[in-house]
Formats: C-alpha cells, sequence, structure tokens
C-alpha cells in the first residue's frame, strides 16, 4: 500500500503555522500602520479654492492667529474667517491680484468659499478649542506649524492616542498662556535646557492652574 | 500646475467619485501612471485629490471600483464661512432668547435655546416674575412641532390646489375692500382663545372698522368656565388666581389643577412649596380631592372621595352648607345637596372635610376643575368667600377682553345662511366641534372659508364650501406677537426662526382682513408695546430681553361675592341622577399627551405615557373594576393591579359606547380607583388624518375619536350612556404592565405623624430588604481612589413629595438628549427609548387605591454593576461620578442592561432615527436591508449613502433640525441611559476654565449646571449639584432625613437618592389608609413585620439612622 501522503507533507502542519504567524504579524502589522491617522491623516493636503499662505501671513506679516480664528477663544470651533476678513486688507493691499478673485467674488456675492476641510476629528469626538487655548495648549500642539506652512497640511495624527498622550502628560505641553498663538516659542533654543524647563515649568503650571486633565471617555464623547 | 475649483462645486458623493475615476482610466496621464514603476506624482491629474490619497484609493479601486466602497474613505467636507460675518455670532455657541409660548387664556414665558438658528431647546424663563423656569410637558414638546413634515407648507386654494402666496394676500385685501365697503356684513370670525394685548387691540381696530362683523371663539376644551363663574359670582370681570402655596387645606372639586388645568404648572410650583419637608415639624399642606376620573391631582391627594363626576357638584353644596352661613344660598344649596344621596362613609368625609376647611379659615382654598358646571365653581366660590380666603389664597384680577360669540351661534349664523365669510383662525371645528352641531355641514354654507391652520386637517379637508382658502399658520417660534401670562403680565412671542414655510400668524391676518395700515406682525406689536409702556426704545429692548414688562402684572382689585347671583343660578342648577351599569356616565376630559387633539402629529407626546394609565399613541375607554364586572367587558388582574397582558403584551376587548344615536368604539381599559359607572374617554385621539404620526381609526391609528359623542350641551358630562363588549380586541401599549411593588420599598411612604416619631423612617425601612450577601466587598473599590482627582463629585435628589408625577421633564430629557421616537409598535415590545422613567404604582384598595409617582432614571451607581459585564468597557466611571456610556465603544450585547438593577438602560434595537416617521405606526418594522424604496432596493440605496437611511428627504432635513449638536445621535445596536446631561457638565466646565484661564479656580459654583430634567421640573423636586461642596443643595437635600437609597441592600451606592414621601391624611376620615399609607400596609404584610415598621432597628446589617446620607459618598 502506497502512502496516501508523501513524506513532505510531515513538514506541511509546520510551514501552515509558521506561515499563518507570518501572515498574521503581516497583516496585523500593516493595519496598525497603514490603517492609523498617523498614517492615513498625516500629510494630507488638499488644494484649497484659494492659495492663501499661513506662512507669508503670519511669518511675514506677523498677523496673530486670532485675527482671523476669532472665536478659537470663545467657542469648541476656530472659525475659518469669513470673506470680509480677509477684505478688511485686501481693498487695498493686492486688490486687483487674480488670485484674490475668490475671495472678492465671495465678499460680493455673498457665497462662501468652500475651504477643505483639513483638520477634523470624528463626530462623536467633542474637541473644544476654547478649553485648551485659554489653558496653556498652544495651537502648535495639534496643527504644528501652521506658521512655516505654505499650503496648509494635517501635521499630527489627532488620533485618540495622540490626545491622550498629552492628557497623561500634560506637564509636557503647557506653556504660559500669552505664548499660545506663539508658534515659535521655546522655553530655550538648546533642545536639552528646553526640555528641562518644559517638565519644571510644566509641573507647576499643573499645580497651580489645578489641571486635572480627565482621561474618561466623558471628556470628549457624549 | 494647481487648479482652482469653483467656488461651490457639488459634493463629493460617493458614485460621483468614482464616475471620476473612471474618466480618468481614459486619460493618457492614467495609462502612462499604470506603466511607470513610481507614480511621477498626483498633481498631474485634474482632480482635488493629493498623491497619497490618489494611490491608496486606486489599490483600492481595482478591488472594489463599482461597489462603491466609499466608508474606506472619509469624505470631502468642505467649511463654508459666512461671505460677510455677522455681529455678535460665535459659531459653535448656542444663543438664548426670551419668548412667550401662548396656549388658550394664557401664556408661558419662556427662554428657547437656538443652536445655528435653530431652535432646539425650549425651557422656562426663570428671570419671570411667575415663574422658576419650570414648563409643562405641552411646552418641552412644541419644538418638535416646528420641524413636523406634515405641517402646512403652501398656501391653497379650493380642493387643496397649491396657490401663489400673494394671490392669497390679494384675495385677503379683496375681502377687506368688501368689508370695508359694507361694513363688515357677512363676515365672521372663529378664533381659538388668545390673550394677546396686540390680538385684543387689532380686534377692536376691525371691529370699529367693520361694526357688522362678528366675532367667535371656540376651544373644545375651555377653561374660560373659571373666568365667567367668577365674573358671575363676584359681578364684575375677574379671573380667579390660586395661591396654593399660601394654601393649608386645598379642596379640589373635580379639578385636574397639577396636570391638565390651564397653568397647571404653576399650580405644581405653589403647591409644591407646601410639601417640602426638611425635619419633623415642618408644615405641610393637606389636598382633598372630589373626582370622577383617576386623574393626577386625585393620586397625589391626601384623602380622595370617588364619585361620580356630575355628583361632584351635590357633595360641594354639602360641604358649603356646612360652612356658608348667607341665608339667601341655604335653600338652593339644600336642594342640590339633596339630590346626592350620601353613604355613611361619604358623609363622614363630607364633615369631616368641611371641619377641616372651616377651621383653617382664609389659608383654605376651594377649586373647581373645567369639567364641572358652572355652579360647582360658584359653591367654590362661596366656601372660599365664607372662609375669608379671597384676597388670601384667592387673587381676583381684573380682567378686560372683548366678548365674543360661542361654536353654537356661529353655527345658527351659518344655517340661517347669514354668514357670507367665515374666517376660522387656528383650531379644528370640522374635527373637534360638538356632534350635535353638525359643524361640517353648517361651515359649507358659508360662501368663503378662509382658514388659518397649522396644518392642512379635517377642516382644510371639508370641501363643503364654495370657495376654501387655506393659509398656512406660523409657530410661535416663527412668530411676532405677545401675550399675557397667568399672572398678568405681557411678555413677548418673538421669532427665532424665520417661518419655515411662509407661515402666517393670526395678527398678520387680521390686519390684512382688517385692511389696517400696518400688517407686519412686529410693527403691530411694537405699536402695542408703545401704548403699553410708552416709546422708549430701551424699554422695548429691555421687554424683548428680558421675556416681560416688568409691573404689567393684572391689578388683584378686592370684590366681594355677590350672594343674590350665585343664588339665583344655584337656584336655577341641574341636578343628575347618580350612574348605574344600564345608565353610565362618560366623562370626556383633556388629553394627557395630545391636549385637545392639537399635538396628535407630535411623536414625542404620543410616546409619553399617560400618567395614571400608562398608556401611549392610544386613548381608551376607561372604566372602574367593578363597572367592568358588571358590565362584563375587559380583564383585570387584581394582584397586579393592572390590566390583564398576556406575556406582557395587552389585547384589549373593544366595547361600544352609544349615548343615544351617537356610538364609538374603542378598546376598554379598567382604571382601579375610578367612580363606578363612569366611563372615561380622553379627547385628541382618532384623527381622520393621514399624517406621518396622526392617523384615523384603523388598526394602525392612533385612539379612536371621542368628540362624535360630544354635544354642546354637555361637553364634558354626558349621561345615559351605555357600553356593550365587541368581540374585537385591539392591541394597546402601556409602559408599566404591574401596577403593584409587591410590598418592596421601592416608593417609601409614611403619614406625616409617623414622619413626625421618627423622620428618618425611610432608612428604617432597609432592615426589612432582603439581607445583602456582603456587607462589605472583597476588594476595594478602585473608584475610592480614582474620585480623588475628579474636581467635583455629582449627585441628584428626587423629593418624591413634591413630585407629582406631571412629566415635564420626561419630555424636557427627550428633548436635550436626542432621544428617538421608537413608535406604539416598539414599546409593545418594551423597546422604548425614553431615559427617564416616571413609574406609577397602585396600592391598597383595587377600588380605591392610593397612586405613587417615582422618578426612575440612571442612578449613577459608585459600585456600578453595568461597568463590571461590559466585554469592551463602554460603560465606564469617570472620576467625577457619572456612569458614561461611549457609544462609538458600544457593540451592543446589552449584558450592562441584563445587569442593570433599576432598569434604566435602553438599547437602540433599530435604527430609529433612520426610520421614515411613518414607519413608527408598525404593526411591523421592514427589515431596513431588503426594503425597497420607490423601485431602488435599500442594500443598493445603503451602498450609495449609509447615511441617509429610509427617510424621505424632506422629512430627514427637516427632523435632524430638532436635534441638540452637543448630544451624539445613536446608531442601532448602541445602548443608551442617562447621563445626568454630561453635555452641560462639560459646558459648565469647559465655560469656568475658559474663565480661570491661568489660575485654579476651576469649580463649577453652585447653581450654574442644571440637567435638563430638573430645570423643567416645575415643582423643583429634582436637586443636582456637586457633593464636594458641603454648602451645595444636593449635599443639603442629602442630609435630609427622608433621603434613602432604592434597593439599598445590592451595596450599589448610587449617586441619585430620593426622599421620601409623606402623606397627610386627615385622622379622622376612616378609609383605611389613616393609619398607613397602602404601599407600607403591603410592605409590612409581605415581609411579615412585627410592631410599628417605621422603627429604627439597632444592630441591624444596614445602616442606622446616622447612614442617612447614602447618597454614595461615604
Amino acid at each position: 500500500m502506497s502512502d496516501i501522503f508523501p513524506k513532505w507533507t510531515n513538514k506541511l502542519p509546520r510551514a501552515i503555522i509558521v506561515g499563518a504567524v507570518l501572515v498574521g504579524g503581516a497583516v496585523t502589522a500593516g493595519v496598525t500602520y497603514y490603517f492609523t491617522p498617523k498614517y492615513t491623516r498625516v500629510g494630507y493636503q488638499p488644494i484649497q479654492p484659494v492659495a492663501f499662505s499661513h506662512a507669508i501671513h503670519v511669518d511675514q506679516v506677523g498677523l496673530d492667529c486670532r485675527y482671523c480664528h476669532t472665536a478659537v477663544e470663545k467657542s469648541w470651533y476656530s472659525n475659518v474667517p469669513a470673506s470680509s476678513t480677509c477684505m478688511n486688507c485686501h481693498n487695498q493691499i493686492l486688490k486687483d491680484d487674480p488670485k484674490l478673485e475668490v475671495v472678492r467674488d465671495s465678499f460680493n456675492t455673498g457665497k462662501s468659499i468652500p475651504w477643505v476641510q483639513i483638520h477634523k476629528t470624528p463626530d462623536y469626538v467633542y474637541f473644544n478649542h476654547s478649553v485648551h487655548v485659554n489653558r496653556g495648549v498652544s495651537c502648535v500642539e495639534c496643527h504644528g506649524q501652521i506658521n512655516k506652512m505654505d499650503e496648509v497640511y494635517h501635521a499630527k495624527p489627532l488620533s485618540m492616542a495622540f490626545c491622550l498622550e498629552c492628557h497623561r502628560n500634560p506637564e509636557l505641553r503647557l506653556r504660559p498662556t500669552d505664548k499660545i498663538t506663539d508658534l515659535n516659542w521655546k522655553w530655550d533654543e538648546d533642545p536639552k535646557k528646553n526640555a528641562e524647563m518644559q517638565k519644571a515649568n510644566g509641573t507647576k503650571f499643573v499645580h497651580d492652574w489645578n489641571v486635572r486633565t480627565s482621561q474618561s471617555c466623558s471628556a470628549c464623547h457624549r | 500646475m494647481k487648479t482652482i475649483p469653483p467656488p461651490c462645486p457639488e459634493p463629493d458623493t460617493g458614485p460621483k467619485y468614482w464616475r471620476s475615476l473612471d474618466q480618468l482610466a481614459d486619460k493618457p496621464e492614467f495609462r502612462q501612471w499604470l506603466e511607470r514603476e513610481f507614480p511621477e506624482g498626483a498633481s498631474e491629474f485634474t482632480d482635488a485629490v493629493s498623491r497619497r490619497y490618489f494611490v491608496k484609493i486606486m489599490s483600492a479601486s481595482f478591488l472594489l471600483a463599482g461597489l462603491g466602497a466609499t466608508g474606506c474613505r472619509r469624505p470631502v467636507e468642505n467649511i463654508m464661512p459666512f461671505a460677510k460675518q455677522p455681529e455678535n455670532y460665535i459659531h459653535g455657541v448656542p444663543q438664548k432668547y426670551a419668548t412667550a409660548m401662548p396656549i388658550r387664556g394664557t401664556a408661558i414665558p419662556l427662554v428657547v435655546e437656538s443652536n445655528d438658528g435653530r431652535p432646539t431647546k425650549i425651557e422656562g424663563n426663570a428671570l419671570h416674575p411667575d415663574s422658576n423656569g419650570g414648563t409643562d410637558h405641552f411646552a418641552q414638546a412644541s419644538v418638535l412641532n416646528l420641524y413636523d413634515p406634515d405641517r402646512s407648507m403652501r398656501f391653497a386654494k379650493q380642493g387643496g390646489v397649491t396657490a401663489k402666496r400673494e394671490e392669497a394676500l390679494d384675495f385677503l385685501s379683496s375681502v377687506a375692500q368688501q368689508a370695508a365697503g359694507n361694513g363688515g356684513a357677512g363676515l365672521c370670525f372663529l378664533s381659538e382663545r388668545t390673550n394677546s394685548p396686540s390680538r385684543d387691540r387689532v380686534q377692536k381696530l376691525i371691529a370699529a372698522k367693520y361694526p357688522q362683523a362678528k366675532w367667535f371663539v371656540y376651544e373644545p376644551v375651555d377653561f374660560d368656565i373659571a373666568r365667567e363663574a367668577a365674573t358671575v359670582a363676584f359681578g364684575k370681570p375677574v379671573t380667579p388666581y390660586f395661591k396654593f402655596d399660601e394654601a393649608e387645606i386645598i379642596l379640589s372639586l373635580d379639578s385636574d389643577f397639577l396636570a391638565l388645568e390651564e397653568n397647571a404648572y404653576l399650580n405644581i410650583r405653589r403647591f409644591a412649596k407646601t410639601r417640602r419637608l426638611a425635619k419633623a415639624g415642618d408644615k405641610m399642606s393637606r389636598l382633598y380631592v372630589v373626582e370622577g376620573l383617576f386623574t393626577l391631582t386625585g393620586a397625589n391627594a391626601d384623602n380622595r372621595l370617588r364619585v361620580a363626576t356630575s355628583q361632584v357638584q351635590g357633595i360641594a353644596a354639602h360641604i358649603a352648607l356646612a360652612i356658608v352661613k348667607d341665608s339667601s344660598l341655604q335653600a338652593p344649596l339644600q336642594a342640590m345637596a339633596d339630590a346626592v344621596k350620601l353613604t355613611a362613609a361619604q358623609q363622614s368625609w363630607v364633615a369631616e372635610c368641611a371641619k377641616d376647611l372651616a377651621h383653617s379659615g382664609a389659608k383654605a382654598v376651594v377649586v373647581a376643575g373645567y369639567r364641572q358646571p358652572l355652579e360647582a365653581h360658584l359653591i367654590a366660590h362661596a366656601i372660599n368667600s365664607a372662609l375669608g380666603a379671597v384676597g388670601t389664597t384667592v387673587a381676583l384680577q381684573d380682567y378686560d377682553r372683548p366678548a365674543n360669540g360661542t361654536l353654537a351661534e356661529l353655527a345658527e349664523q351659518l344655517n340661517a345662511g347669514s354668514v357670507d365669510t367665515l374666517v376660522i383662525l387656528g383650531g379644528n371645528p370640522v374635527y373637534n366641534a360638538p356632534a350635535d352641531l353638525n359643524w361640517t355641514v353648517a361651515q359649507g354654507k358659508a360662501k368663503t372659508v378662509i382658514r388659518l391652520g397649522y396644518y392642512e386637517d379635517e377642516t382644510t379637508a371639508s370641501k363643503t364650501a364654495p370657495t376654501l382658502w387655506h393659509l398656512p399658520q406660523a409657530h410661535y417660534l416663527e412668530s411676532w406677537g405677545d401675550a399675557r401670562t397667568a399672572d398678568g403680565t405681557v411678555a413677548p412671542v418673538q421669532p427665532l426662526i424665520q417661518p419655515l414655510f411662509g407661515g402666517l400668524t393670526e395678527l398678520e391676518v387680521l390686519a390684512r382682513l382688517g385692511g389696517l395700515e400696518k400688517t407686519n406682525p412686529h410693527d403691530i406689536v411694537r405699536e402695542t408695546f408703545r401704548g403699553l409702556a410708552g416709546d422708549d426704545e430701551n424699554k422695548w429692548r429691555k421687554f424683548l430681553h428680558d421675556g416681560f414688562l416688568a409691573g404689567s402684572a393684572a391689578k388683584a382689585g378686592g370684590a366681594s361675592l355677590s350672594f343674590s347671583a350665585v343664588a339665583a343660578r344655584l337656584g336655577a342648577a341641574k341636578t343628575a341622577n347618580a350612574p348605574t351599569s344600564n345608565s353610565l356616565e362618560v366623562v370626556f376630559y383633556r388629553s394627557h399627551a395630545m391636549d385637545d387633539g392639537r399635538y396628535a402629529n407630535n411623536g414625542w407626546l404620543q410616546e409619553t405615557p399617560d400618567p395614571i394609565t400608562k398608556l401611549v399613541w392610544d386613548n381608551a375607554v376607561l372604566m372602574s373594576p367593578a363597572t367592568a364586572d358588571a358590565l362584563g367587558v375587559g380583564k383585570f388582574k387584581a394582584e397586579a393591579r393592572n390590566n390583564e397582558a398576556s406575556a406582557g403584551l395587552f389585547e384589549n376587548q373593544i366595547v361600544e359606547v352609544s349615548i343615544g344615536a351617537r356610538k364609538v368604539e374603542g378598546p376598554v381599559w379598567i382604571q382601579p380607583g375610578m367612580a363606578d359607572n363612569v366611563v372615561g374617554i380622553s379627547l385628541g385621539y382618532g384623527r381622520k388624518v393621514d399624517w406621518r404620526i396622526a392617523r384615523g381609526q384603523h388598526k394602525e391609528g392612533t385612539g379612536f375619536d371621542g368628540y362624535r359623542l360630544r354635544t354642546a350641551a354637555a361637553p364634558y358630562i354626558a349621561a345615559g350612556a351605555k357600553v356593550t363588549g365587541t368581540s374585537a380586541t385591539r392591541a394597546l401599549a402601556s409602559t408599566q404592565e404591574h401596577g403593584a411593588m409587591e410590598g418592596r420599598p421601592i416608593i417609601r411612604e409614611a403619614n406625616l405623624a409617623q414622619f413626625e416619631k421618627n423622620p428618618q423612617f425611610a432608612v428604617a425601612l432597609n432592615t426589612h430588604e432582603p439581607p445583602a450577601p456582603l456587607n462589605q466587598p472583597i476588594y476595594k473599590n478602585p473608584f475610592d481612589e480614582f474620585k480623588k482627582r475628579g474636581v467635583h463629585q455629582w449627585g441628584m435628589v428626587i423629593d418624591l413629595n413634591t413630585c407629582v408625577g406631571c412629566s415635564a421633564c420626561v419630555l424636557a430629557c427627550q428633548s436635550e438628549n436626542n432621544i428617538p421616537i421608537a413608535g406604539k409598535d416598539q414599546v409593545r415590545r418594551g423597546r422604548e427609548m425614553s431615559w427617564i422613567r416616571l413609574d406609577r404604582y397602585f396600592s391598597g384598595n383595587v377600588n380605591d387605591p392610593q397612586a405613587a409617582f417615582q422618578v426612575m432614571l440612571c442612578q449613577h451607581c459608585e459600585a456600578a454593576p453595568c461597568e463590571n459585564v461590559c466585554p469592551v468597557n463602554a460603560t465606564a466611571h469617570n472620576e467625577e461620578g457619572l456612569n458614561v456610556m461611549a457609544y462609538n465603544r458600544c457593540v451592543g450585547t446589552r449584558y450592562c442592561s441584563n445587569n442593570c438593577p433599576y432598569k434604566v438602560r435602553r438599547f437602540n434595537y433599530l435604527d430609529f432615527n433612520r426610520r421614515p416617521l411613518d414607519s413608527l405606526k408598525g404593526p411591523v418594522y421592514s427589515m431596513p436591508i431588503l426594503n425597497s424604496v420607490d423601485g431602488e432596493w435599500e442594500l443598493a440605496r445603503w451602498w450609495k449613502n449609509p447615511d441617509r437611511g429610509l427617510k424621505p428627504d424632506e422629512e430627514w432635513d427637516l427632523l435632524a433640525l430638532v436635534k441638540n449638536p452637543d448630544v451624539t445621535v445613536r446608531m442601532r445596536g448602541v445602548m443608551e441611559k442617562c447621563s445626568f446631561c454630561l453635555q452641560r457638565i462639560e459646558q459648565a466646565k469647559i465655560a469656568q476654565k475658559v474663565k480661570a484661564g491661568p489660575s485654579g479656580d476651576v469649580q463649577v459654583p453652585e447653581g450654574v449646571i442644571k440637567t435638563a430634567c430638573q430645570q423643567a421640573c416645575p415643582a423643583g423636586a429634582i436637586t443636582f449639584g456637586n457633593l464636594n461642596d458641603a454648602n451645595s443643595e444636593v449635599s443639603k437635600a442629602k442630609q435630609n432625613p427622608r433621603n434613602y437609597t432604592v434597593l439599598d441592600y445590592l451595596a450599589t451606592k448610587p449617586r441619585t437618592t430620593y426622599l421620601a414621601r409623606v402623606r397627610n391624611p386627615n385622622p379622622n376620615i376612616k378609609d383605611s389608609y389613616e393609619t398607613m399609607p397602602g404601599t407600607t400596609d403591603e410592605y409590612v404584610k409581605k415581609n411579615h413585620v412585627k410592631g410599628d415598621p417605621f422603627a429604627t432597628h439597632h444592630g441591624s446589617d444596614h445602616g442606622a439612622p446616622a447612614a442617612a446620607g447614602k447618597g454614595g459618598h461615604h
């Protein structure tokens, strides 16, 4: 009677197990890397209807974030400015520039400019801008160095893990409340010294301001 | 190379997106990309998609192209800022406006929250001199009517043909011109009862212009009888205003003043003030109720006398005889009293009640209800006068209103053919006019009918008039107007939104018909205000800001009873024989949910259980167990104190109720506590329309129409009725299939004497609960450490002594927390979604039981049993003691609900928010996937747009507008429950932190946070706040000796505790409750308690009285 299974089949179970582990590991690793906001969101840079450069307006002209994003200290929502805000200056400066055609049109017709949303939390997340910027969390912590961007892109993952990182260790992020919109600001130019000062001052802020960052679901989900 | 897309491109929805890829595939760039090893860059493509994104999508597209796997990518969303920034508008910060809800002869002062221009939540105006911020449940639900997809959205002429707005307005001008020519001859106005200074002024202006025009008012449920009676009794036009907070002894003559009378929410507030007991020795009022139905007021009575509704006036006469000494009244009172034969027990009841009233004197008050004839009201006034209560507990407000005719008079005129143009402003007479007026025919005799209506309802559908114009009416949240609140204070009705469908207000229609110079309602109101308060612009602004005109309350002038007028009217009183089982008495009453039918299409109210029957989506033929036995109809389970249910489902026999030739059919519901041989029918159901919620009398319809039995002569009490059983049954949905507590101390009650003896009686009852398996948990509760991180610790106390069971909290919660409507069929399956359950228990004698109410909501246990069993940690504690739900984490195992001892969790069995409203009617909810709508299979539709659901587009948009943006709208398969209004807590905390800035002052001050239920509660029965603050109201309430924990023996340490109920019956009235309340009696018998159940047992397992504050923080 000949063998139903040839000899090499003895190795098959081992091969299957090893194969399954490898494939499973690859899938897990793949999902962990590719399916998280770190990969899917960071770097997202849609083309906006108006080629607005934060770098020019903030770094060169020196506008404060709150000149345009007026509601950031009062509302959960940091507003994109109305066309009328742009026209405050651009009715004098570059008033015939073709690049601003869309803005002028919008201002004249009353139709909104359809900016493409970049930073977005899911609908079941209730992020609030005002409570962060009033309590020592700078714009730069979540949005990156917007002041250096010609065109805004998604700089940080804004995932739940990202939020928790800071909610677990707020002392590593808190800064004096008058430096919130100064995106270049550091305690010190020397990174090592900066980190030390951040830790020392942050801990003091946490204590003095009675910062008790919530890590409960209810902090963001309602 | 970049391109700038046009300013308003169409949104990139799923199918379009994939189509654009297909188009791309033909482009040379695409082929080039395919041939290359690495793509050069997405910027080559003309699509506004980044390279990274494009590559990712392309790889998926080869697998899924055409299937539309849009769920794999985040859709591109646009931010659409204003072109020109409006002043004082911050996106994301809700705005609040003061306004008022006019309702019949009164108005409720309100503050309405608007989110991005959508009115979403209604609250009472606490600034108003006659308000604590509470409202009734109708006001809470009225915001849903604004977004009703069935409301009138167009102007229509004869035959329902859509007309242009201009056309309709031109027609109104032509009527005005004609009337100006002939002085208004043949012009009749029929309106609802209103109490608006502007409305009165406009009517006077028009009446002066058209002296021949006639004015009529009709309300199917009319509270004007109180004014009418007071005017007769005191010989001048006055409105009685009852100050129950000043009263020690209250006698209600069939008056449901705590629920369904006019201004009930005010009465509740005032009544509650006399029921707050902080310690032994505190004073408490005593409420006597004489009634035929079992009303909410009766359920709150300390002593209740159950007699047929028609006999109430006779009982009143008996009581009056003992108190009123004026000789002219003796004879007529004696005659009325003689018509009612009293049993010995009733005699003693009446005598003791009269003695109590007389003893209390000016601190007593007697009120009669709207169902009672004028004579009962006159007797009440006579007693009040004799007691000296007029001026203390009864205030008489001067009152000056134009006189109007009645509906019966108008019908006469119509039948005589003397009406050319009939203007019907609001109301719905074809549906709710008395049956004997034959209104449909009468209305058809007018040459032209102009109808201003919120719905295209029965009155509009009636096609008998030669010319019929329908004008859409604006919701009060869309209208300019004004109104007088209960105390006579003028309040503005200001719009929060432009009329959604171009509706008109009553003021504007009247002004146009009157050919007045100003037709804009804002200008009319402004001018009225000028007349009231002068030309000062600042006063007007303050008026709009505050929501009332200070100092405009009606003057309470003195008046003395005109005995001769009262005697004359009483002498002519009609008396009725007591009903028998062959000649029953039908009592029609205002529905707790539908009012008179005006809220029939309001799903929130349809699904609010009637506080006594606990029925939803239906009315029923109510009768007492003895009557049902005598008639041989219905089934009743005495032990459960409820109607017989099979497997929790009620299938009730349909009976025919006939009075003469008129008859209606409806399911019988046996209601313990009703007077024998009385049949109760609530009005407002059985609409002859085919809307999404309100439906006619077919299987899926909502209730039956009681108006078909009503006559103009006997609008509330009809004698000589017969009830015969049929073989048919009707499925009813009730949210409580068991009326008894079975002796468990869930609601704890004592009589006042027992409370005085042992104020901590409620805690004493812990000892008789089943023994706790372990008094100390084996493991340390991790929460004890965790809670140290919290700045606040939230807790709630609910006072069962002031709660009357009005349901305002239930509706407030529904509105605040985006709670969906489940539908009758789903409620029958126990799938109602309301986060607050208002439990109603009966105890004692089945024929004459006591009722008690308990608001049951998530107790926020510190040692929450639900949390331990959640496999995905979707329900967990936060550091401030809230038991929170993360909906996005919930996978729907329902273990938590299974493990909850209080049964307060609700599960979204279906996608309630995405169903079309008309599928709520049941009986079968079609499977969402296997259904075809308009020839398109549901599955295909779902692939294209998973967000849309089965709803028709317009309905979807409208209903989305009522949602609170701060609360997640839950989907199918998700558990939900009371969150202590987490969104309000978080908002208050954030506001405080913003205010604190770089400082440590982050504790939210007392009084800033009010949960929606607490805010709406007119009684102030709910206290919520920070337990860490020893001075907070809630901390003080937890120190109240009556404080106890429901199911204490489970050691779940709830944050919500209750203050036990204390009844104050007259010890001299022997009605078997004089020694102890029915629930306690049941408890004693069930647990075989020997001796005093309220005595404190020392050395027991459970809390000694010192542990009264078992609120959770110890």
